[in-house]
């Protein structure tokens, strides 16, 4: 049976792409192909590029409450289509259907955000910097902007950017993973309801030719990515080799650390989210259990009984707690980390290689793995898995702790719990990643905050969504006047 | 079923209103409960809004922040069999009715305690719970 064929977005038209190259879609849960997606070209990327080059002049002179406008509809829109994004998401990125609402509604929160435009996008100035002479700070919108974006989170993170690029009055192009991209197609769909100018938004669908396509392009202004790190930097580098601006989140790996003065009861329940939601698969994910002192050995008890919990299936079913990994080629990779981790000899306290779901014989399931003793040089410690794969380190104390936070490398998010004030507030002062929770297990700031990391884990310095978000999108223009 | 998560509570609610939003909407076009077809018209009407209520809350309020299990939590004990409300005789139907209503307060009132973390939801749960309670009590002062 004929799957779908993915189109490309431009010029406010559904367009085939110009070329022979498909790459197949696939429903994670029930390991069957559900779609297929073009490998556009250069080609592609060049009309798609246009179009949003000749709808620039227009746009950038609607004011921007005008813009704003098109975001209240779009953001009604979305809430029309909630549920069925939400399960387009599921469907083919494979985690549970209230985390695939509950990334729905952080798309929805950026648009929100993005309304305060008129108060967010101004300037300032200061009359007579000199006798007679007043000076004014004018942010202005630059031209085309590029979105490139991961699998894991195929609904929100395209909107931790665009919103913001659009309502300052530029336009856009969108690649969305070629793994996932139904759900931007779906979205595309709900956003050519609002009736745009043509070519203000464009979707160009495909893998390496369409990344390089957008960063050599002369017009493009500035590109947005979210991925690996080793990715991150390439296109951090090439960007500036281009003189474009870039903002390139990577990969993580974070710790979480549980004094031994924590609430464990409390906190139970987020830490299970925080290192098996969305099956591992985040930004924020934690990886590195860091229990501290004497009483490591029952809080590492009281996660493993809590972990042998988590249901595990398709993401569909409202009981189900983890989904599947996205791919089958990512199921293996995760599974050679944790062949890697008993080979360097860490103990395995609980094994989710064998992870089999009644009726899905073919999904792309792993259990919930935990290996214990782990030390912070081995594999499993220091790279990025990306999978339900849990590393307990255990500490002696906040210093140890720390010290283990601070030398991975990447620097994306740590957490703590505790029930401690002073102890929190040295952490937070203390490690390197920009995104902290104190008993929370997800610091995901809220779209009115930045998102962004340090060290290896971000790439530029102009983080996702938040108030500065308008700064990447602007250039300031300094206007010195005098009137005779 | 089990309904340990946020979502699974709010899409029981919404299920629990659209079913009981078709047995009213039945019940009063049946010939037998015509003393009464005001009355469930009206439940049938609140059940819409209450569907809508459950659906808006689900989208609104779910965040990964808070996504954490619910424990030992069945709808079982709040399901109810509406039987053929366009063919049963009045009676049947009122008593079916008592014992919906009873029920669906009973879920509300556990369900506002189990998501009390989300102070939107749970106040949610508790104005549908107050409807259902008004519901009871105007049934128990239907002649007997």
């Amino acid at each position: 049976m004929p799957v779908p064929v993915m189109k490309n977005y431009i010029q406010g038209e559904w367009v085939d792409a110009a070329t022979e190259t498909f790459g197949d879609v696939w429903c994670p849960a029930a390991g069957e192909k559900i779609a297929q997606v073009p490998y556009s070209t250069v080609e592609d990327v060049n009309r798609a590029v246009e179009a949003a080059k000749e709808a620039f002049p227009e746009w950038r002179e609607t004011p921007p409450l005008t813009r704003a406008r098109y975001l209240f509809r779009l953001r009604d829109l979305f809430e029309e289509h909630f549920e069925d994004i939400a399960r387009t998401l599921v469907t083919e990125q494979g985690k549970a259907i209230d985390e695939s609402r509950g990334e729905v509604r952080r798309m929805i929160e950026n648009v929100e955000h993005a309304t305060g435009v008129t108060t967010l996008m101004t300037g300032y100035c200061l009359e007579d910097i000199a006798k007679g002479i007043d000076c004014a700070a004018e942010p202005q919108p630059v031209g085309v902007f590029g979105g490139i974006a991961p699998y894991n989170f195929p609904a929100m993170v395209p909107w931790w950017f665009m919103p913001y690029a659009l309502v300052s009055g530029n336009t856009y192009v969108l690649k969305p993973s070629e793994q996932v991209p139904m759900t931007q197609t779906r979205i595309f769909e709900v956003l050519d309801e609002l009736d745009l100018p043509e070519g203000v938004v464009n979707l160009v669908h495909g893998s390496r030719d369409v990344v390089n396509g957008m960063l050599d392009h002369p017009d493009i202004q500035g590109i947005s990515f979210v991925g690996s790190t080793p990715t991150a930097r390439y296109i951090y580098e090439r960007c500036g080799a281009t003189g474009k601006r870039a903002q390139a989140l990577g990969g993580a790996k974070n710790a979480v650390v549980v004094m031994s003065d924590a609430d464990l009861e409390a906190g139970l329940p987020s830490l299970i989210t925080s290192f098996f939601g969305c099956s591992g698969q985040r930004c924020l994910s934690g990886s590195i259990l860091v229990p501290v002192g004497d009483r490591a050995d029952d809080i590492v008890a009281a996660f493993r009984a809590a972990a042998e919990r988590v249901k595990v299936g398709d993401g569909l079913d409202e009981s189900v707690n983890m989904g599947p990994v996205v791919s089958e080629a990512h199921r293996q990779r995760v599974l050679g980390y944790i062949e890697k981790g008993m080979a360097e000899g860490a103990e395995l306290i609980l094994d989710g290689r064998d992870c089999t779901v009644e009726g899905y014989p073919n999904g792309f399931f792993v259990g919930p793995t935990i290996f214990d003793h782990v030390k912070p040089d081995m594999t499993i410690a220091r790279e990025e898995i990306f999978g339900p794969v849990v590393s307990v380190v255990r500490a002696d104390d906040l210093d140890d702790a720390i010290d283990l936070i601070n030398t991975r490398g990447f620097a994306n998010a740590a957490c703590l719990y505790t029930t401690h004030g002073g102890t929190a507030r040295e952490f937070k002062y203390r490690v390197k990643p920009s995104m902290i929770g104190i008993n929370i297990g997800i610091a995901a700031p809220m779209s009115f905050f930045p998102f962004g990391g340090a060290g290896d884990s971000m790439f530029g310095n102009t983080k996702g969504h938040g108030q500065e978000i308008f700064q990447f999108f602007t250039d300031k223009k300094v206007v010195i006047s005098r009137w005779f | 079923m089990m309904l340990e998560s946020f979502g699974a509570i709010l899409t029981f609610a919404a299920e629990l209103e659209a079913l009981d939003r078709a047995f009213y909407e039945a019940a009063a076009q049946n010939p037998s409960c015509e003393g009464e077809k005001e009355l469930f018209a009206s439940f049938s009407r609140e059940s819409a809004k209450g569907e809508k209520t459950a659906l808006r809350v689900r989208r609104e309020n779910v965040t990964e922040m808070i996504l954490e299990p619910i424990k030992d939590f069945s709808s079982d004990a709040f399901t109810c069999d509406r039987g053929t409300p366009m063919e049963a005789d009045c009676g049947s139907i009122l008593a079916t009715a008592r014992a919906l209503e009873g029920k669906a307060l009973s879920f509300y009132d556990e369900a506002s305690i189990r998501i009390k973390a989300l102070s939107e939801v749970a106040r949610a749960l508790k104005s549908l719970a107050k409807k259902r309670k008004a519901r009871i009590k105007k049934l128990d002062e239907l002649p007997s």
